[in-house]
């Protein structure tokens, strides 16, 4: 009995990992949708080459890449604002067969582009961390996971904290509401479109940075299943949700590892998917969405 | 109105007549291809996706082998002229859609002599379908599941498998486990001889994973070996996360893992397995696995960990082939600043079939080549075979290799593993042991 609960609780921590990825990933697409409304399928590439800056300025320097973190942030929020103002915003309003085969586009090129400099051999970094355990209650957990789970409520405070007490946040909150009733108050939101799409992008990048230091391989194709499963989950969380696309992450990395437990690995994608089906058909709107969104 | 329709109808057919002049063009270049000094061999690798560490030493060593065999003065045809080899990559993207493109393109727009490589078996099966259609011969030297010669719903009769198959590296590591590792934990935590082996078996959810999965099952079965099956989970080829399959194979408590993956899947398996889980244990691995960026990959966690093997960047067995295979290494190394992998090492060998098939049927005309290759009795090059020669099965045109099994030991010095061949006795360098840190399963 106790064997079982070891093992139910140790499922139930690599679901948790697994969700901190999925969190920091949706979060930050659900940032962008929400206050622009576009459909970007190349989000899972912002993964990547937060992956890849990270390893790249480890392997260079040998800085802890916890720290290097919000350098890779940094330089995201950076290639964000950079895509948005030269991709996205052309097409803003044009229709969303445009936004998706531009996000198409996109994957193909930071895809390629990737492999041009990193090569697309896979490659993996080791934590400083590596080999540390820490106790949890009746499990030897890797530090590293611990780490991993107290960046995302970091980083998740710091979001909740910039968009409800600055001034930007309640702008990129009121934008999100009524876009055209932002504009008439005064709110550049353009200005908001470009800060929105760096965040976003740069939550995708500390989702890259944990993937990469909890050791997992990375290559230039790695965030395209990643990409799919945030969409699944801000969808099933409610779109323009950041709660939902939280409880979604959670629910989604729990679900998966829970399935390739008890159904065997290859029900961990699908499992996603039948919850995502079975949320909408009960509740079309996802857990937390609201009508019309 | 109803002249634009008439314009673009015209204009469709014109391009359907052209193209079918450019293909009756390429028909007759193909046939006079050889007589014009060159033979075009097509290479199928995987050059991007998950699998493309392999299908990148693939190619290369296929480059190395033409380099080889051009500089040697090519390939003497009947009339005793000489051909030399172009080769033509094709990518298959580690993908089953990427394998269809890449071969319909190499046989119907590059007009290939004779096809080379395939990794992936779920990939290499699916455009089986254009080989047969064509009748190009193909030599695969990755793709380990027997289905690739012994399905029956299409033609494989061009089809010619030069790497072991899963039922005979499966068959081959569980007599290793049943002979060498029961009687080593035996002795380490002194179990009783009759006790069963607790072996788990963690397996790429493909072909060639339950390929493997199967023959384990079968020899077990068929060998009345005394071996319990405590745990068999399977993953989605490409997958990185394999904590919970690992924490269900912890809690069957076994004594050895079986993993039947890629490099990139291999690496992460063991070092979770051993990092995140503690499950301190044998892991064994397949073949596939021998590859430069799997032993970087695994660092310290590499450590007492087994590969079947019959090529290895860092070993050799003693004997006929260790110079061959150093000087093969040796010029990979030359041209590429990396060591070649097993996976390169058929490749590297199939464009020496390839070219010696060609030789001896002095054409390149398909159905004379594919004789030949029935026909095929070559000197083994640089992998040991059986009686030294390479030659294939008369029923699923197999050939057959002498393997080994490799123990890894961490070099603090590199930082990474290096192998010893531990079985069987006519190779090994050094004995099995067990590590230190070595747990065996519940009693």
């Amino acid at each position: 009995m106790m064997d079982n609960l070891g093992i139910f609780l140790q499922i139930m921590f690599w679901g948790l990992y697994a969700g901190c990825i999925y969190i920091l990933l949706a979060t930050g697409l659900n940032l962008i949708f929400g206050v622009m409304k576009i459909v970007n399928f190349a989000h899972g590439e912002f993964l990547m080459i937060g992956a890849y800056i990270t390893a790249t300025i480890f392997f260079l320097t040998g800085i802890n890449p916890y720290v290097i973190i919000l350098l890779s942030m940094l330089a995201l929020i950076g290639i964000g604002a950079i895509v948005e103002r030269l991709c996205f915003r052309p097409i803003l309003g044009t229709g969303k067969l445009n936004e998706i085969f531009l996000s198409i586009g996109l994957i193909y090129i930071f895809q390629n582009g990737a492999a041009m400099i990193w090569g697309d051999a896979w490659q993996s970094v080791r934590s400083p961390y590596d080999g540390i355990t820490v106790p949890v209650g009746s499990l030897s957990v890797p530090l590293d996971y611990i780490i991993i789970v107290a960046f995302t409520a970091a980083i998740l405070f710091a979001l909740y904290f910039f968009l409800k007490k600055t001034t930007t946040g309640m702008e990129m909150r009121a934008t999100s509401q009524n876009r055209k009733g932002a504009m008439l108050v005064g709110i550049n939101v353009e200005r908001i479109d470009i800060i929105s799409f760096g965040l976003g992008c740069a939550l995708a990048a500390a989702a890259g940075t944990l993937w990469v230091v909890s050791g997992q391989v990375f290559n230039p194709y790695m965030g395209s299943i990643p990409a799919v499963k945030a969409f699944a989950i801000i969808i099933l969380g409610g779109l323009g949700s950041i709660p939902g696309a939280i409880i979604g992450g959670l629910l989604m990395g729990i679900a998966e590892n829970s399935a390739a437990y008890l159904l065997g690995g290859i029900w961990k994608d699908a499992v996603s998917f039948i919850i995502l089906i079975v949320v909408l058909v009960v509740r079309p709107t996802g857990l937390f969405g609201e009508k019309g969104e | 109105m109803k002249y634009p329709v008439l314009f673009i109808v015209a204009l469709l057919v014109l391009a359907t007549l052209f193209a079918g002049c450019t293909q009756q063009a390429a028909t007759q270049q193909q046939t006079t291809s050889a007589s014009q000094g060159t033979i075009k061999i097509g290479v199928i690798v995987s050059l991007t996706g998950p699998a493309s560490n392999v299908g990148n030493n693939m190619w290369q060593s296929a480059q190395v082998a033409a380099d080889k065999i051009n500089a040697d003065g090519g390939v003497t045809l009947k009339d005793g002229s000489k051909a030399q080899i172009k080769l033509i990559v094709g990518d298959d993207e580690s993908t089953q859609q990427g394998g269809q493109k890449a071969a319909t393109k190499l046989i119907t727009d590059d007009k290939v002599d004779i096809l080379v490589g395939g990794y992936s078996s779920a990939v290499t099966s699916a455009y089986e379908q254009t080989i047969a259609e064509y009748k190009v011969p193909y030599i695969v030297t990755g793709a380990s599941s027997p289905i690739i010669t012994h399905r029956t719903d299409i033609d494989t009769s061009y089809v010619f498998h030069h790497c072991p198959t899963t039922d005979t590296y499966g068959q081959y590591t569980t007599s290793f486990i049943d002979q060498v590792i029961r009687s080593a934990i035996a002795k380490k935590s002194g179990f009783s001889a009759d006790r069963p082996l607790r072996l788990a078996l963690m397996y790429q959810d493909t072909a060639f994973g339950k390929g493997v999965q199967t023959a384990v099952n079968n020899t077990i079965t068929k060998e009345k070996l005394n071996i319990q099956l405590v745990s068999q989970q399977s993953f989605k080829m490409g997958e990185s996360d394999f904590r919970t399959q690992l924490t269900a194979i912890k809690a069957a408590n076994p004594d050895a893992v079986y993993i039947a993956a890629f490099p990139n899947e291999g690496a992460p398996i063991i070092t979770q397995a051993r990092r995140d889980i503690g499950l301190n244990t044998i892991f064994l691995n397949v073949e596939n696995n021998d590859n430069a960026q799997f032993y970087k990959d695994l660092g310290q966690y590499g450590e007492g960990a087994i590969i079947e093997s019959r090529f290895s960047p860092y070993t050799a067995p003693a004997g006929a082939v260790a110079d061959a295979q150093n000087a093969f290494k040796q010029a990979y190394f030359t041209k590429f600043g990396t060591y070649p992998d097993m996976m390169g090492a058929s490749t590297y060998e199939g464009v020496f079939i390839a070219a010696k098939a060609i030789g001896n049927a002095g054409t390149t005309d398909k159905a004379t080549v594919r004789q030949a290759l029935v026909n095929l009795k070559m000197p083994q090059v640089i992998e040991a075979m059986k009686d030294q020669t390479i030659s294939f099965s008369p029923d699923f045109r197999e050939s057959t290799f002498d393997l080994w099994m490799e123990q890894l030991s961490f070099n603090q010095t590199l930082g990474e593993t290096r192998p010893a061949i531990v079985w069987p006795d006519n190779l090994k360098t050094t004995a099995f042991a067990l590590p230190s840190w070595y747990t065996a399963g519940s009693t």
